[in-house]
């Protein structure tokens, strides 16, 4: 569950050496560990694939909205 | 339950005065610091190239209109990232509700026997699938996700923010962003067990 919730970062140290040690025992559990790494990089990869959607000129013109309401335009 | 963040460095006041103040410098670094990420977390949440485009320069004009208010004390990042997060609530015009119980819960119950015991084992994922066939199958599970679940989903996997950011943006208490988090990646993973990982077929 702690591995599916994403708080075993922040368990306390002895809990998450009793994670560890399951995980190196249960080949069922790494596989699933494996899947929710195999999701977290594929769900990056897909938001690289966003960013490349953008133009280069994105914040160019997000800056170019932005300064009319600047210190000219308050 | 409050949002503790733990070792959050108050941002220093010279470059809060220039934000203030709107130095052109200071904003064009804001922006190419988060333009992007903001874009891709809102693509991420389901907004089309188009309205995701537009909702990044809603989010930096509110930003602007909202300095005299930020004290310094969030990351730029997280400020920003709660006005996306109100931003797309309100273009969905409403609330978006986790309903208490999800039927992932039981698919995920039902995989194990009364002692704890995996009764389904897992299926190891493909390691021949190339991360950008899983990536395509999982941009079409995430349809799969309630509003609020995608949210919290693109917020701490993509973004890699913490609990604690995403219970301040969100306004969600660390445990029930635990319980999103857990139903997001469930149900992502019975999805892409069920397309084979991403596996051309």
């Amino acid at each position: 569950m702690l591995v599916a919730t994403g708080g075993l970062a922040g368990a306390p140290l002895m809990r998450r050496l009793f994670v560890r040690m399951h995980l190196a025992m249960c080949g069922h559990c790494r596989t699933f560990r494996q899947q929710v790494d195999t999701i977290a990089r594929a769900a990056r990869a897909a938001g690289l694939a966003f960013e490349r959607e953008l133009p280069e000129d994105f914040e160019a013109k997000v800056v170019q909205r932005l300064l009319p309401l600047g210190e000219g335009g308050r | 339950m409050v949002c503790m963040i733990g070792g959050v460095v108050q941002l220093d006041d010279t470059y809060l005065a220039r934000l203030r103040r709107r130095d052109p410098e200071t904003l064009r670094s804001v922006v190419d610091e988060q333009g992007r990420r903001l874009y891709r977390a809102a693509r991420g949440m389901g907004y089309s190239t188009q309205e995701a485009e537009d909702l990044v320069q809603d989010v930096f004009v509110t930003f602007i209109g909202s300095l005299e208010r930020f004290e310094g004390r969030a990351q730029v990042g997280t400020w920003l990232f709660g006005i996306l997060h109100h931003k797309s609530q309100e273009r969905r015009r409403t609330v978006s509700r986790e309903e208490l119980n999800d039927p992932i819960d039981d698919v995920f119950e039902s995989q194990f026997d009364a002692r704890g015991h995996w009764v389904r084992p897992p299926i190891a994922p493909d390691r021949q699938a190339t991360a950008h066939e899983t990536a395509r199958a999982i941009q079409a599970c995430l349809e799969g996700l309630s509003p609020v679940q995608r949210d919290v989903f693109q917020l701490r996997q993509v973004e890699e923010l913490s609990a604690a950011e995403v219970c301040k943006i969100s306004g969600q208490t660390v445990t029930h962003i635990g319980v999103l988090f857990h139903r997001a990646r469930m149900k992502l993973r019975e999805c892409l067990e069920r397309k084979g990982w991403g596996r051309s077929r």
